[in-house]
């Protein structure tokens, strides 16, 4: 009885880390075969980036304007008026936008609008044993399917991530001038404060967040049974995954990044 | 105790007593009618179960199936449904890979074969999934093109003719520029059909390709499929409930049921089998083995 309570709790324990392995199994072959000839994937790979941009630069607009405005934005310039010293959102927003917020804000857009599609798309053709007759005829679903959404996915967030923190940076403004601040000083702390590692680090951090996206909407999507109820049940798994590997990821990516670049620690 | 203890007391106890009670005095009746005979058909087999075992989490549908299925014959796996019939299909391509046995086809042991030589061997097979496996995202005529597009090069004007003759083999000629979620069950099969058999393959496999038809359609597919076979020649397995279409095109027949093979061989002597699970199943009746559970 011990023995099957024990078995009871960690089965679903061992069920997760063993899709995670399936997982970075799934990242690997990925690669190798995106890197490995033929290339046949180019056709679907532009259908790809063109649907994940069609769809999902008016959401990203408005959260990252909303969210920028809003969290950073309002409370931080809240807190900052205190002190008098509301000149200092502007490098507030460079710590907030530029290195957490706008890499965060896009992966959770491009996972609930992008991934969660591409789940669903994937996870019906499964149920549909459309997968399984293309197989059978000869194509391999990892280089036809899961390379292009790969490949988009991550080109599409790497993008994203400059649209994002535009837009965040204008919500940053808006507080401003809600607070009847001049920007003057806004921007002078800004630039001070920002430096070309913290672009590159938001770039690579949000275009990884698009590769975790992807493995695991794919991975989900591929791997889907149960009819409808299944592919239900898999898009809903796949946002919850692909936010624990970003967050989790997110931790290890801002870790390293401030240990291996000190000066970024330095607020002036 | 624990709470989580707690709750977990009535369930328990129950739970082992049924599963031994399930398994153990079923084993000696379970497989009484499973004698195993597989009569001669003297050709060589093209593809072999080899004491097959293959079980889905506790679920075990494959228990140590034997089977051969002839070169050069139209064979027909018949069984009650959900015995596995279509999970035998998917061992026979490798999508589905057996827990313990082997699986042959021409002589070369399928899971055990290289990503690159499953792809090469998968060129041989023609399947059409149960139910139908169209893509979604291509309209009739794509689809019936794409074996083709994706194995030969030949031109656009031939790939047409071919793809024009076999849809209207099957009576879709008018449907060709229809996407597969404009179609009704039936078509979608007939399409699958078409499929199946655009590359002229050596090895057939039909997951039920007469369920959704009206009687005479499955006559006529039933023509078709003795038509293409005479033709083409090579390993045909076909699978379906339809003791009638059975009757008209099965040389040979394979009953399948609890994970083995009740009785295989020519279909004529199947049909004369003193085995009551075979006599009841192949002539449909209610009296017999096998009950609803
Ligand atoms: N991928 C899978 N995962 C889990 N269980 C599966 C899977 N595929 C099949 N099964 C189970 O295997 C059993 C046999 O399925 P299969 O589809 O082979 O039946 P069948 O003989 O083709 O029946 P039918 O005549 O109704 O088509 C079913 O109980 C099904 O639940
Ligand atoms: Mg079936």
């Amino acid at each position: 009885m011990a023995r099957s309570v024990a078995d009871r709790s960690i089965a679903p324990a061992r069920d997760f880390f063993e899709q995670v392995g399936d997982m970075m199994i799934l990242t690997g072959k990925t690669i190798v075969s995106a890197v490995r000839p033929p290339f046949p994937y180019g056709g679907e790979f532009i259908l790809q980036f063109l649907f994940a941009l069609r769809l999902c630069w008016f959401p990203l607009l408005i959260s990252t304007v909303a969210f920028g405005y809003g969290a950073p934005g309002l409370q931080a310039a809240n807190f900052l008026v205190l002190f008098g010293a509301l000149d200092r959102l502007g490098g507030f927003f460079v710590l907030a936008s530029i290195r957490e917020f706008a890499p965060l804000v896009t992966a959770i857009v491009l996972a609930g609008v992008a991934g969660t599609a591409i789940t669903a798309d994937l996870g019906a053709r499964k149920i549909r044993e459309e997968l399984d007759a293309l197989q059978v005829l000869g194509v391999d679903p990892v280089k036809n399917l899961v390379v292009p959404r790969f490949l988009a996915l991550m080109l599409v967030t790497g993008l994203f991530d400059i649209y994002a923190l535009l837009f965040g940076i204008f919500g940053g403004i808006l507080a401003t001038l809600v607070y009847h601040a001049p920007l003057g000083p806004f921007w002078a702390t800004f630039f001070t404060n920002a430096s070309v590692t913290d672009l590159w680090g938001s770039i690579l951090k949000c275009t990884c967040y698009g590769a975790i996206i992807a493995i695991v909407c794919c991975y989900k999507g591929m791997t889907a049974s149960g009819g409808a109820a299944g592919v239900g049940r898999a898009v809903n798994q796949a946002v919850v995954i692909s936010f624990l590997g970003i967050f989790a990821f997110n931790y290890v990516f801002t870790q390293t990044l401030l240990a291996t670049h000190p000066e970024i620690n330095v607020i002036r | 105790m624990s709470e989580e203890e707690k709750a977990d007391r009535p369930i328990e106890p129950s739970d082992r007593v049924k599963v031994v009670q399930e398994s153990a005095p079923g084993g000696a009746e379970e497989y009484r009618w499973h004698t195993g005979l597989n009569r001669p058909t003297g050709v060589p087999d093209a593809i072999e179960f080899i004491d097959v075992h293959k079980a889905f989490g506790r679920n075990k549908i494959l228990k140590g199936l034997n089977l051969g299925l002839p070169e050069g014959k139209i064979s027909m796996i018949l069984g009650p449904s959900g015995t596995g019939k279509s999970v035998c299909i998917k061992h026979m391509v490798g999508l589905l890979y057996p827990d313990d046995g082997d699986v042959l086809v021409h002589g070369e042991s399928v899971p055990n074969l290289r990503d690159e030589e499953l792809f090469e061997m998968r060129k041989k097979f023609g399947v059409l999934f149960q139910d139908g496996a169209l893509f979604g995202s291509m309209n009739l005529l794509d689809n019936v093109a794409f074996p083709l597009r994706q194995h030969t090069d030949k031109s656009e004007d031939e790939i047409m003719g071919i793809v024009n003759a076999r849809l209207a083999e099957v009576g879709l000629t008018e449907a060709g520029d229809k996407m597969p979620n404009e179609l009704s069950g039936g078509m979608r099969k007939r399409a699958g059909f078409a499929r199946a058999l655009v590359l002229d393959p050596d090895i057939v496999l039909f997951d039920e390709p007469d369920s959704g038809l009206d009687p005479v359609r499955t006559a006529l597919l039933c023509e078709l499929i003795q038509e293409i076979h005479e033709e083409n020649g090579g390993a045909y397995t076909v699978i379906t409930h339809d003791i009638m279409s059975a009757r008209r095109v099965a040389e040979y027949i394979a009953v399948l049921w609890r994970g083995r093979i009740v009785e295989a061989g020519p279909a004529e002597e199947l049909f004369n089998s003193d085995n009551d699970f075979v006599r009841q199943f192949l002539s449909g009746s209610a009296q017999g083995p096998l009950g609803m559970e």
